[in-house]
């Protein structure tokens, strides 16, 4: 999930690289207390890129101008975002724009520095001339002067710009990021450096170690739910929603996708689907993954245009009678609800104990199949 | 590799609850379980598999140690991976999901330079069926024979396994290699094991059209270095495609080494799934349709490889 600027920044300052000053705007009256000298730039805090191009940055002289900016930038949805913060900084005269960033090369498995003489919202100008150094080793500062050198870098910038990269590499290793990008880093005629934009990308499985940036996460909007879930360390059970009338509940990301792709191939329309993990989550336990299910099920259930439930799940560690429990308990619950339509299901399950489990699953009004393509053909012809 | 029958296997994280049920299902299979670490439980049992504070404490006490299998939570994966290389165990499988990709840089660098095999993280080890079982494999869709399977995907794997032990095509191995943003073993490393391992004549790959692009570079590697007949599956071929949860750096060094030059390194649209399904035709790897497909598939692989 990616930060706002102004929280970007705030982690740049704290690392020592050199940002403006700047105002955080909650409401455009706000600006009548602004402390920053005219003229400033008036930018909306939106999780997403291309500001500038939708109108969302602007430049003020002086407070009643600046006003009138800031109310229009709060009414301005970008990419359907509505800023709920505008950040009011000094404005900055670039001489020159660099793109820098440190992202993970997942290829080379190490992290890897970015840098381009060409920033700024010319992204594709900015990739045409994009160097980069690969941290194969542990992290010294030549690296980031490497980096310098390959950008064309001279004189006293090799030394400016390098520096900046060395502290952005040591809040992606301290914070546990997926990047921390500067564009653009602003350079003045006498050769002092700005990040005049910033953004920080968080990575989800290291937020549980960093207490301060789910505090910072979720004072945003857009990443609110995602960061209390990912704080709490559960993962939360989701229902995608679909167009069709086959609600499907499978274990695994690949077994899900595989299940839907012949549900699709075979001409059927998945309703729904919840996927409640593979066999190696920690919730694959006989006591959390019970109640995963029965709590799965309902979710698929509720939709009223699903016709017909497909339960695909294998897996070793949870006998299979214990599933089907979970499955016959959800049946039973049902049974007692006068509100529940007509639900057809078929069970399709692959654990020990198979034979315990199908002599379950026989007492409920549910069909069980062995194989998936089987599971699939038959959960299609009930569909139609 | 060393994935003998004998060879001793040490289980970090035994009294986690996963831990706890994969160690029994791992010794009732036959796998020589010696012994389990959890700090704070030396001393104790654990279905007759003694239990130590620390790994080097097992390795002292029981000899050379050739593979430990992990369960610890994710923030004490790197931990104890290290503290297994520092033991000098040479084989390393992380069952553990949810591991921060940091964490696996530093633990990839260490296992660089002491020629450490890293299975995973997020991923359900390796069987060798009628043998050894090292991880989270069902045993019982797994029956001996020649097909190497590899896969970086989790249940879906057993899937596969099912549906060959069902067409009688046993498995001389079956790997799940993880489908971590940055895992210990690639596709390529496996392929070329199974190439050059006696008891695999053909190999199954199965993997995924989203996430990380091991599977573009297997396809390559495939059609380059791999004699051996190779089938393939990828999962997501019409589904929606779940939604990463934000890798831009993956985004961005893909989207680099590609050298395409599209619109804004800030808002990536990255379709990965068509481009990985091309470079399997390009290399001319039968891929199936379905599971059940790679049956059929296999069948005529052998044939014309017979015929060669």
């Amino acid at each position: 999930m990616d930060l706002l600027e102004y929280q970007a920044k705030a982690l740049f300052r704290d690392m020592g690289i050199p940002v403006l000053p700047s105002e955080r705007i909650y409401h455009p009256k706000d600006l009548k207390g602004l402390t920053i000298p005219y003229p400033v730039v008036l930018k909306s805090q939106v999780p997403t890129g291309g500001r500038g191009k939708a109108g969302g940055i602007k430049f003020a002289e002086n407070t009643i101008d600046a006003v009138a900016a800031a109310q229009t930038i709060f009414q301005l949805p970008i990419v359907g975002e509505y800023p709920e913060v505008v950040l009011a900084e000094a404005k900055y005269n670039a001489d020159q724009e660099f793109y820098l960033a440190v992202v993970l090369d997942t290829g080379a498995r190490r992290p890897l520095l970015l840098g381009s003489r060409v920033g700024g919202i010319d992204a594709e100008a900015a990739m045409e001339q994009m160097q980069l150094v690969v941290v194969d080793q542990e992290f010294s500062p030549f690296y980031a002067r490497r980096l310098a050198l390959k950008m064309g870098l001279q004189g006293g910038l090799i030394q400016a710009v390098s520096n900046i990269v060395q502290k952005m590499y040591q809040l992606f290793v301290q914070k546990d990021l997926d990047l921390v990008e500067i564009n653009p880093l602003g350079v003045s005629a006498t050769g002092q450096v700005m990040a005049l934009d910033g953004k920080v990308t968080l990575n989800d499985d290291a937020l549980g170690r960093h207490s301060d940036l789910v505090i910072l996460a979720t004072k945003n909007a857009h990443c609110r739910s995602s960061a209390r879930d990912l704080s709490a360390n559960a993962e939360p059970l989701r229902l995608v929603q679909l167009e069709g009338n086959i609600g499907l509940l499978c274990n695994g990301g690949a077994l899900t996708m595989t299940t839907l792709d012949l549900i699709y191939k075979a001409g059927g329309m998945p309703a729904n689907f919840v996927n409640v993990g593979g066999d190696a989550q920690a919730g694959w336990i006989p006591a959390a993954i019970c109640s995963q299910i029965e709590r799965g099920l309902e979710l698929i259930a509720k939709d009223a245009s699903v016709r017909v439930l497909l339960v695909n799940a294998i897996g070793s560690l949870v006998a299979g009678d214990r599933l089907a429990a979970a499955i016959a308990s959800f049946w039973q619950r049902r049974s007692r609800d006068p509100q529940a339509g007509e639900l057809q299901a078929i069970v399709r399950l692959v654990a020990s104990d198979p034979d315990r489990a199908k002599a379950l699953l026989e007492s409920l009004p549910v069909t069980v199949v062995e194989s998936l393509d089987e599971a699939v053909d038959r959960a299609i012809s009930l569909a139609n | 590799m060393n994935f003998s029958p004998d060879s001793k296997v040490l289980v970090q994280g035994i009294t986690e609850q996963l831990g706890a049920g994969y160690a029994a299902l791992m010794k009732d299979y036959g796998t020589n379980v010696v012994a389990g670490v959890s700090p704070g439980h030396g001393g104790q049992q654990l279905e007759g598999i003694p239990i130590f504070d620390l790994v080097e404490e097992a390795a002292y006490r029981l000899g050379a140690i050739d593979t430990t299998i992990i369960f610890v939570p994710p923030y004490e994966v790197l931990d104890a991976a290290l503290e297994a290389i520092a033991a000098g165990i040479p084989q390393i499988i992380i069952i553990t999901p949810g591991m921060p990709p940091l964490d696996m840089v530093k633990l990839v660098r260490k296992a660089e330079a002491t020629d450490t095999l890293v299975v995973g993280p997020n991923c359900p080890g390796i069987i060798v069926p009628g043998k050894v079982l090292l991880g989270t494999h069902p045993t019982q869709v797994y029956t001996p024979g020649a097909v190497g399977l590899i896969s970086s995907t989790g249940t879906l794997t057993y899937e596969v396994a099912m549906e060959l032990t069902n067409a009688g095509f046993g498995q001389s191995i079956g790997v799940g290699i993880g489908n971590d943003a940055i895992v210990g073993s690639s596709f390529p490393q496996w392929l070329q094991m199974l190439d050059e391992d006696e008891q695999t004549q053909a190999i199954v790959l199965v993997g995924e059209t989203g996430g990380y692009g091991g599977e573009e570079t297997a396809a390559r590697y495939i059609a380059e270095a791999i004699d051996k007949p190779v089938v393939a599956y990828l999962a997501g071929q019409l589904a929606p495609q779940k939604r990463r949860r934000g890798h831009a750096g993956t985004l961005i060094a893909t989207k680099l080494s590609a050298k395409e030059t599209k619109p804004g390194i800030n808002a990536i649209d990255f379709e990965p799934a068509a481009r990985k399904i091309e470079a399997f035709k390009q290399g001319k790897i039968p891929l199936a349709d379905r599971p059940s497909d790679l049956v059929k598939l296999l069948k005529k692989a052998l044939k014309s490889a017979s015929k060669k």
